[in-house]
């Protein structure tokens, strides 16, 4: 069952989660089950990357000249800038000349002028993952009413549950869904090309302003050639009526992914926002470079939840996707909130650290993630919580499981700046090994320099408890059903912090990244 | 019924022999006890029969219905019927006592190639059953074990052999840690599972869980083997003069 | 580009700093190990302020050619360990003072000079002087001990046989304001040895000192130190251990007062069941001019079943700044480890900071590693609790400091050393209340 489907088909359920382990682990079938690839005429910008290419791509989305200037200046920028060496991660040179920046649908050279004259190939993608684009088809969502997880299956009330989708397909976004009843409600929910040409005056108050252009390495590539990826404004004092979500998806052979996602919530707005990631099983690997910028104002609150699914690779770290992002949320305005939560299955190499400035006073950031990686998968993901304003309040959990032998290292940054007095954070990272030829690492950089504050740190790293995995073994569960249960477990906290239906998809995810773990 | 023979069995890691010819037969529907002094081989039995990982088996057999359960992994144990109540239950953090029951349960099913109980079945069976343990919809919600106090624990381990309904169960000093009236509700929930076809083993200390929990054969064990068989006698026996007299008599 | 431009720099600024003919002379064994040590710093480079291992510690004060001059402090407190029975060796200004100094000679351990062992062409420590260090190269580089290395003079090489009927006591003095002293000890524990060695006194306005210690199968090394009072004085301490099989190493280290203090550890637990534990108190005022104190600590489990423990506690007010970058590593090898580790800093005003790295790095499975950092101001609650029960506030505050600090303290095993530590902290307090 794929995830939108389950939105469609399971209830919500209070507790979580529970049964969707039990299905998870009953579904283990085909070990990453996106790995299809779609057989579609493509545009390819020639392979390489050079100013033309910058200029190519510019042209490509209708972009005013301030925008092709702006990604010139990140392109020269670039030049300079050397890859950082610094994450525990381990991977061929990149040859940055030997990808291809654009690739387009060719039904897309026509902009479709609504999601009825998008190519029925491109649709049938999307709903192969479980992502259907056709608004009527997303209008059956069940929510499950205020009660225990088992009650909520059979006594659960129904209610119209949506969510609006912007399909990303290698460099373009293919369609946004519910567009108009979002409008009424002011929200703009679009891709980022046609935020350029249809609210300049947004994008250009608002790019660069958290990423700048020059921030790092793949943040600067990203400036220069990003072709699209999703916009958001939510206007002042509007909760938005459905939760919005972007859905990532890599087709094209040896083509990188840059995409750039950019919200802005305006004082005292809500929204809540999905991000989705697969791309076909491939022997090379491919870059997936995006930057996602975060700008909250007063009173203001962003959740932003990833599910980040990408091809890890094969079991001998043949292919998959190299995974370099850059995301972080602005909390500008007093009292403005940001919850970052993540689960990170796939890729073969993560590089990611969702960060948080808390610039307002009493603005608040947390991070919850959970990142498993088996195999051959590196990650080294965390966060940053930089504490700027007087009572800013932080939270991170976060859980790291290792299988195979795979890699994981959290890595991050607390710093309490001396004119954020009264401030707090509190980090929880456990790291979780399963076999003994992989790796858990802990990187934490805690920097106070006020008294006020109050800091607190714990990590813990560990091994699957043997004396856990038999009781469920006597009860009758086999190995791989009892570790996924205990993994599941051990990510509750940050299970918990999702919303339902992805809750739902984490948790099969879990089950299946583990599988073959044991035994 | 569960037949053991002449087992023989050492510890894994070093060359330490617990079990040194137990042999046992549990006839089906009957209730037997086995009492005896520490270190005699209690609960290395009750291990070895469910399956832990630390124990080498250097000869004899265990059968229940005449299918080796030494050939079995742990949950194919379960599956055939076989359940041991901890002396000691597991937490486990983070997971719902709920859904490992129900994990379990459809485990088991889909282990003897039965049809998973529907989400209806199952919870109308898990409250009816809770109920009469008395533990309540928050116990149920809680993470497995964590938190929950000593006669929670063994109250929820009787939970889980109501909801999996096996053929054998073994009950590991389930009275430890317990009062008399904790003893009594976990007497009672086991009682109600007496149906004239289950067996039973209860491993004890004391005679007073006997008292609520009326055994049919008395085994005394000593050393790693079973010394001496009698009827409920033997248990008041032993509460009144000691095991010495017993294991005088052997030796 | 920039990165080989920045290494470049280093190993121009290395051998500014340091040329073949700056060596001191002497026999065959040292010349090789002062040799080698110098291409280990050419390679390497002298540290520069973007070194992720110097991020929360400039090092220019430590690399310059001359130690800025530090006015002598004079300390009318009880001299350190007085109380002691123990084997007391006097340094002046970084050089062994004879006739301060007991006799070199103690039952089960052998006491060299430097200085005379260099004059040899063989000698026992040419297995360990710069061995240990030139292996506690990787995989964080530590370049100014190799220079420390390629250019002592002084220090002892002591060789312990069997239990150490007392300690022995190094204390540095100071006698000229400028100047730098540049200690490299070499220290081997035999099978089923025992030795404490205690260390106090500033040394000079400027210290760099190496000890390396090898602790055989079954021995046990004790290290406590205090380190001077002087407030501009800077030091920089390096010390490397290789313990062996069911051995116990320990070191505890206490600061109050000094500008800069950078003390790394590099212990590496090889044979299989031993212990290492690190720990540290701190008590640091930034208007003694300047604190700034860091303990950087790498320790590797390379056996099975070995037990390590950090623990640092640290005192600041008045733009004090702590630093604490700990490290385990846990090899595959090494199943079965226990590691633990917490950092705390209590922070008395608003203007002192503390600034952290405390990482894991587990590449076994059967571990049980933890670690914990807590940073703050005093507790409030605690402080009106005493109040409200008559004790004045700035006691009050005092107690629940000197409380704070006793976690670290715990450490010491032994009592008269412990107490002798209590009281020069209680000093400390007494001086520095608010």
């Amino acid at each position: 069952m794929t995830s939108m489907e389950k939105v469609a088909k399971a209830p919500k359920v209070k507790e979580g989660v529970d049964q969707e382990t039990v299905d998870a682990v009953q579904s283990v079938g085909e070990k990453y089950k996106y790995g299809f690839e779609t057989d579609i005429e493509m545009d390819f910008a020639p392979k390489g990357l050079n100013e033309d290419i910058v200029r190519l791509i510019s042209k490509k989305n209708e972009e005013p000249e301030w925008m092709l200037e702006w990604r010139l200046q990140a392109f020269a920028r670039w030049q300079q800038m050397e890859e950082p060496d610094w994450a525990m991660v381990n991977y061929p040179e990149i040859d940055f000349q030997d990808i291809y920046y654009y690739a387009r649908p060719k039904s897309m050279e026509e902009k479709p002028k609504s999601l009825d004259d998008v190519d029925p190939k491109l649709l049938a993608t999307y709903e192969k993952l479980g992502i259907p684009l056709k608004e009527q088809m997303i209008l059956a969502g069940v929510e499950g009413a205020d009660q225990t997880p088992a009650d909520g299956r059979i006594e659960g009330q129904a209610e119209g549950r949506k969510v609006a989708v912007d399909a990303v397909f290698d460099s373009v976004s293919v369609g946004t869904t519910f567009k108009e009843e979002l409008a009424r409600a002011g929200v703009i929910f679009c891709s980022i090309s046609e935020a350029i040409r249809e609210h300049p005056d947004l994008v250009r108050k608002y790019l660069g302003s958290v990423v700048p252009q020059s921030d790092n390495y793949y943040a600067t590539l990203n400036s220069a050639v990003f072709s699209d990826g999703s916009f958001v404004y939510i206007p002042p004092g509007v909760r938005c009526p459905m939760e919005l979500s972007t859905y990532f998806r890599i087709n094209a052979e040896n083509t990188g992914q840059f995409e750039r996602t950019l919200i802005i919530a305006d004082k005292g707005s809500y929204v809540s926002y999905l991000e989705g990631c697969t791309a076909p099983k491939r022997d090379t690997a491919q870059l997936h470079a995006a930057v996602v910028e975060l700008v909250i104002m007063e009173d203001a609150e962003i959740k932003y939840s990833t599910v980040q699914n990408w091809f890890p690779g094969d079991e001998e770290g043949k292919g998959g996707i190299y995974n370099f992002v850059t995301k972080r949320a602005d909390c500008r305005g007093d009292r403005a909130k940001v919850m970052w939560t993540q689960v990170e299955t796939g890729s073969a190499v993560t590089w990611k650290y969702p960060s948080c400035i808390l610039r307002g006073d009493d603005s608040q950031g947390e991070f919850y993630s959970i990142a498993i990686t088996n195999n051959m998968q590196q990650a080294d993901t965390g966060t940053k919580m930089i504490h700027l304003g007087k009572n800013t309040r932080s939270r991170i959990v976060s859980k790291g499981i290792s299988a195979g032998r795979a890699q994981n290292t959290y890595r991050g940054l607390v710093s309490m700046h001396p004119r954020a007095k009264n401030s707090r954070n509190y980090t929880q990272c456990d790291s979780l090994l399963i076999g003994d030829k992989c790796g858990a690492h802990t990187v934490p950089y805690i920097e106070v320099r006020n008294n006020s504050s109050r800091v607190e740190h714990e990590a813990t790293t560990s091994k699957v408890d043997d004396e856990q995995l038999f009781y469920c073994r006597s009860r009758g569960m086999n190995e791989e059903e009892a570790l996924a249960l205990i993994v599941n477990g051990f990510a509750k906290e940050v299970l918990q912090a999702l919303p339902m239906e992805f809750a739902m998809e984490a948790q099969s995810l879990v089950a299946i990244s583990l599988e073959g773990s044991v035994g | 019924m569960l037949e053991i023979k002449d087992l023989h069995v050492k510890l894994a890691d070093e060359d330490k022999e617990i079990l040194k010819g137990l042999s046992l037969r549990v006839p089906s529907g009957e209730v037997h006890a086995i009492m005896g002094p520490n270190g005699s081989g209690k609960s290395t039995m009750s291990y070895v029969l469910s399956g832990k990982d630390g124990y080498e088996v250097t000869s004899g057999s265990a059968t229940l219905d005449g299918a080796d359960l030494l050939e079995m992994e742990p949950e194919e144990r379960a599956a055939a019927g076989l359940f041991l109540a901890f002396q000691y239950p597991v937490e486990i953090p983070g997971v719902g006592n709920m859904t490992f029951l129900r994990t379990a349960v459809n485990s088991q099913r889909k282990l003897r190639g039965e049809e998973e109980l529907s989400a209806a079945e199952f919870l109308k069976l898990v409250r009816t059953r809770a109920k009469s343990l008395k533990i309540d919809a928050d116990m149920l919600k809680r993470p497995v074990n964590v938190g929950f106090s000593g006669g929670e624990k063994k109250r929820n381990e009787i939970l889980q052999m109501a909801m999996l309904e096996p053929k054998m169960c073994i009950l590991d000093e389930t009275d430890s840690g317990l009062d008399v009236d904790a003893m009594k509700l976990v007497a009672e929930g086991v009682n109600a599972l007496r149906d004239g076809k289950r067996s039973f083993l209860v491993i004890t200390h004391y005679q007073r869980l006997l008292d609520h929990i009326k055994p049919d054969v008395v085994h005394i064990m000593a050393d790693g083997r079973i010394i001496k068989t009698g009827g409920p006698e033997l248990a008041l026996e032993v509460e009144h003069n000691g095991y010495a007299d017993l294991l005088a008599e052997v030796a | 580009m920039r990165r080989a431009q920045a290494l470049a720099a280093k190993r121009e600024a290395a051998a500014e700093r340091l040329s073949r003919g700056d060596l001191p002379k002497g026999g065959a064994w040292i010349t090789a190990a002062r040799e080698n040590a110098l291409e280990r710093l050419h390679q390497m480079g002298l540290p520069a302020r973007r070194d992720e291992y110097w991020r929360f510690t400039r090092p220019e004060a430590l690399i310059a050619a001359q130690a800025a001059p530090v006015p002598l402090m004079i300390d009318e407190d009880a001299p350190q360990f007085g109380e002691l029975d123990r084997l007391k060796l006097v340094f002046v200004d970084g050089v062994l003072n004879v006739a301060q100094s007991d006799a070199l000679a103690m039952e089960n351990v052998e006491i060299t000079t430097l200085e005379q062992a260099a004059t040899q062409d063989i000698h026992w420590a040419r297995d360990l002087f710069g061995v240990l260090e030139s292996r506690g190269q990787a995989p964080v580089e530590r370049p100014l001990a190799a220079l420390n290395t390629a250019t002592a003079t002084q220090g002892l090489l002591i060789r312990v046989t069997g239990k150490a009927p007392r300690p022995i006591s190094l204390t540095y003095l100071r006698a000229d304001d400028a100047g730098d002293a540049v200690v490299h000890h070499v220290i081997r524990l035999e099978k089923g040895a025992e030795l404490t060695l205690l260390e106090s006194g500033p040394a000079a306005a400027r210290l760099s000192k190496v000890i390396e210690v090898d602790v055989a199968d079954g021995a046990s090394f004790d290290h406590i130190r205090t380190q001077g009072r002087d407030h501009g004085r800077r030091a920089l301490t390096h010390l490397f251990a290789r313990i062996g099989a069911e051995a116990s190493f320990k070191s505890f280290s206490l600061t109050v007062n000094g500008a800069l203090t950078r003390n790394e550890y590099v212990i590496t637990l090889e044979g299989d069941d031993s212990h290492a534990t690190v720990s540290g108190a701190v008590a640091g005022d930034g208007n003694d001019g300047a604190f700034h104190q860091d303990d950087t600590v790498f320790i590797t489990h390379a056996g099975e079943r070995c037990e390590s423990r950090q623990v640092f506690k640290k005192v600041l007010r008045n733009g004090a700044t702590g630093v604490f970058q700990g490290k385990i590593l846990v090899r595959q090898s090494a199943q079965k480890t226990d590691g633990y580790q917490i950092s705390q800093a209590l922070l008395l005003d608003e203007d002192s900071q503390f600034l952290a790295k405390p990482e894991l790095e587990i590449y076994a499975d059967d571990v049980a590693c933890s670690h914990g950092a807590t940073v703050g101001a005093i507790d409030e609650d605690a402080l009106f609790y005493m109040v409200s029960r008559g004790v004045p506030r700035r006691q009050a505050q005092d107690m629940l400091v000197l409380a704070f600090l006793s976690e670290a303290l715990d450490e010491i095993d032994n009592e008269a050393i412990r107490d002798d530590i209590q009281t020069r902290l209680e000093l400390w307090v007494e001086r520095h209340s608010a």
